[in-house]
């Protein structure tokens, strides 16, 4: 029987096309806010009335005749405050028997000032009361006023300030799609390219801003990203000439090249019949590219090491493993650690790949999706003649993923199976899904937090805006799912059916029967420690440091040749 | 014979459960790694305290340095310490109320020696889950002049200051911070030899090495 590792130049292409949407929106480990922004600079400032050139003091208030729901004159606009204490016009919460009342009530007229409180409040970090008093300036205020967009802005850096990314990036879209006021545009385009960095609503903000932006205009700061999403977005509907024209046009230095590069180098190996050593070479250089992330010179690594493993150049194919650079105790990715241990199996290194697949049990490893692992593992002790863990390691793979493969064989949701569910949610768009999905679920328990300090009208606005996107993100995800959760079913389901052919050929190889004068093979030589090397002997403690560093002693069982 | 028999039937299940644990089961695995810390030439400062005498307290100062041959074995090729005596309230107390002459109390004034060193144990360890820090426990014999001041004469309370040979035997750990600094915890105790008058000087100390030439 012969076993072989379900892995062409096509999967490959198709694995790394799976994560260049990942690269392109470099995620970080920390959802960073945008930076505070100083107040605008005199030549971008919000217009002001002239009436209220100044930020509104306790005082200033009174020169201005008072609104009705004005609180007393002299009285410090809403410090620390409730609510109720909105002072200059603030629409007040309404009670709270009445909220669909007061939200679909029309909206209260009020004092322009009101803008310039509301920037008060936002400097002094009285977010809530901020984002409050500029809704209700959006809401009364007729697009066309001067200070329309930046009220927008700032609500909207409000809103994320509050970890309230979507809403944030809501009124930061809507900015970016009037385009009224050329001022506030750069702060916003830079605001939405930070946005990008974290789970965010791919459809509104890669697609609709930055896919679609007239570019002309642009910044030096976003048109380099402007112009590298609608590059993506070209090349993702396959049209690489038009990617191009966008990607000339990147700064030769900048970060944006090198990933346009890498989609490049993707879309051609999706499309080439066959690999040559030009894009292995182009592969190679990208990955010593110190603009590209860590994360992205790794997939470059991993993508020189996947082709050259298809080329069968399995010793070029462990030096680009080798080359992958992981932060300190970091644990790494399950692939890696199978892939190498194909690699090494292919080179007859049955012992080092045993040692990885170790590595692949680790507690950070052991909710990965990898039914290779149980094949491989078989197939090294088959190979050493341990017939006995081959079958029990084949044997492990439809115990583990019983309930899966009954589910799919009974024609079951499998949406609804939680081995699948959750290698379909761990790479590719569905994970960019299910994190937004989960992003907007912990943002909606946030806004639930703020419904006092919001006011009815906010708080219902935003969850009118939560609510949409929530069910437009959960079909998004649900779509997505189905799809993924398929394509995993196919490979557990191809998984266990090498493993049976497995079980039957070593189950013949079991009763086999040994013949006169037959005797064990050579022991393979013990690679002896040299004095700069440490062992500890593994006693299923894993340590992160270790994950690369096991190495295994196994007898082979096997018979010599030649006996008799 | 019936005796062997009945043994060996109860040695056979034993047996095959052996066979069969190793049958299901074969082979052991070890972490293999290229040792993160390595020493050379070494280079200590510390300080310490001589804490046994009754009559007084050393604080001491200590320099040394070490060679080292191999990740076990060492030559401390010379260490030399000064002390800074503390006088304890009890030698206060007989100055002070018994008019015992100052000079009278033997102390410790200065050491040098060679040692050497032995290190059998070399370890990570980890720190709160989120981090692993590499150690070493270590061992050291060695000799030692020793120079104090003893008492000439009691009842004269005359002293003088005289050498003495002595047995250096200690104990410590280093913990590294990185390919070149490390904190060594020492624990040593110098065995004084004279006839009759054997003493102990024990010696406790912390001390900043730095590791020059190390291999990466």
């Amino acid at each position: 029987m012969s076993v072989v590792r379900t892995q062409s130049a096509t999967a490959a292409a198709v694995a790394l096309l799976l994560v260049l949407p990942a690269l392109s929106q470099t995620p970080g480990p920390q959802p960073a806010p945008p930076a505070q922004p100083g107040k605008p600079p005199a030549a971008s400032a919000p217009a002001q009335p002239p009436a209220t050139a100044a930020p509104a003091q306790p005082g200033t208030a009174a020169a201005a005749p008072p609104p009705a729901a004005q609180p007393a004159q002299g009285a410090k606009p809403a410090q620390g405050a409730k609510p109720a204490a909105a002072p200059t016009g603030a629409p007040a919460p309404a009670p709270a028997g009445a909220p669909q009342q007061a939200a679909s009530e029309p909206p209260p007229k009020v004092d322009p000032k009101i803008f310039d409180e509301a920037l008060k409040d936002y400097f002094d970090n009285k977010q809530e009361q901020a984002a409050r008093k500029l809704y209700a300036f959006v809401e009364s205020t007729p697009p066309t006023d001067e200070n329309y967009s930046w009220a927008q802005y700032f609500l909207a850096r409000c809103l994320i300030d509050l970890s309230l990314r979507h809403g944030g990036a809501v009124y930061l879209a809507k900015v970016a799609h009037e385009r009224s006021n050329p001022q506030v545009l750069p702060k916003t385009l830079e605001a939405l390219k930070v946005l990008t960095q974290v789970p965010h609503d791919e459809v509104l903000i890669d697609e609709q801003i930055f896919g679609s932006l007239d570019l002309g205009f642009l910044p030096d700061s976003v048109s380099d990203y402007a112009n590298y999403q609608q590059g993506i977005v070209d090349l993702r509907v396959g049209n690489e000439r038009w990617a191009k024209t966008h990607f000339v046009k990147l700064e030769e230095d900048g970060v944006e090249a090198s990933r346009a590069k890498f989609a490049l180098l993707v879309t051609r190996l999706r499309n080439a019949k066959q690999v040559d050593d030009q894009v292995i070479d182009d592969f190679l250089e990208l990955s010593k590219d110190q603009k590209l992330t860590l994360e992205a010179r790794n997939e470059a690594r991993l993508a020189v090491a996947r082709l050259r493993y298809e080329k069968k150049d399995y010793e070029g194919a462990l030096k680009a493993y080798d080359m992958v650079q992981l932060p300190s105790l970091d644990p790494g990715r399950a692939t890696l650690y199978l892939e190498e241990a194909w690699t090494r199996y292919n080179l007859g290194q049955l012992r080092a790949t045993i040692g990885l697949l170790t590595t692949l049990d680790a507690p950070s490893f052991r909710d990965e999706f990898l039914p290779d692992k149980y094949i491989l593992r078989a197939l090294v002790y088959r190979d050493l003649c341990q017939y006995l863990p081959a079958k029990r390691a084949a044997k492990e793979l439809t115990r583990r993923f019983s309930d899966s493969l009954e589910a799919i064989r009974e024609r079951e949701d499998l949406t609804q199976d939680f081995r699948l569910r959750r290698a379909a949610n761990s790479h590719g768009s569905t994970k960019r899904a299910a994190r937004f999905l989960d992003s907007l679920n912990l943002e909606t328990e946030q806004l639930n937090r703020h419904a006092g300090g919001f006011g009815d009208r906010l708080y219902k606005h935003l969850q009118k805006v939560y609510d949409l996107a929530h069910a437009e993100s959960e079909r998004i995800y649900q779509q997505r799912l189905r799809d993924a959760v398929r394509e995993e079913a196919d490979k557990l389901l191809r998984a266990d059916e090498q493993v049976r052919l497995m079980e039957y050929e070593v189950g013949l190889k079991l009763y086999e029967r040994v013949k006169r004068g037959a005797k064990l093979a050579q022991p393979e030589k013990e690679i002896q420690l040299t004095s700069a090397q440490l062992a500890f002997k593994f006693t299923g403690e894993y340590w992160n440091d270790e994950l690369r560093s096991y190495r295994v002693s196994i007898p082979s069982r096997c018979i010599e040749e030649g006996a008799q | 014979m019936k005796r062997t028999l009945l043994l060996l039937v109860c040695l056979a299940p034993v047996l095959a459960y052996a066979q069969g644990e190793e049958l299901e089961n074969p082979g052991t695995v070890l972490a293999v790694q290229d040792r993160t810390y390595r020493m050379s030439s070494e280079l200590w400062i510390g300080i310490g305290v001589a804490p046994l005498d009754a009559f007084y307290k050393g604080l001491t100062g200590q320099v040394g340095y070490v060679f080292h041959f191999s990740d076990s074995f060492a030559w401390q090729v010379g260490r030399g310490l000064l002390s800074y005596n503390i006088k304890t309230g009890l030698r206060n107390q007989l100055e002070t109320q018994f008019g015992v002459n100052p000079t009278a109390f033997p102390q410790l004034n200065w050491i040098v020696g060679s040692d050497v060193m032995w290190t059998p144990i070399y370890g990570k360890t980890s720190w709160l889950n989120s981090s692993v820090g590499h150690f070493e426990v270590f061992g050291t014999l060695g000799g030692s002049v020793v120079n104090q001041r003893i008492a000439a004469d009691v009842a004269s309370g005359s002293g003088q200051t005289v050498f003495r040979p002595a047995v250096h035997l200690g104990l410590g750990a280093r913990v590294f911070t990185s390919k070149s600094v490390s904190f060594r915890l020492d624990f040593s105790n110098e065995f004084v030899i004279y006839k009759g008058l054997e003493s102990n000087i024990l010696l406790v100390q912390l001390a900043l090495a730095l590791n020059f030439g190390g291999t990466e």
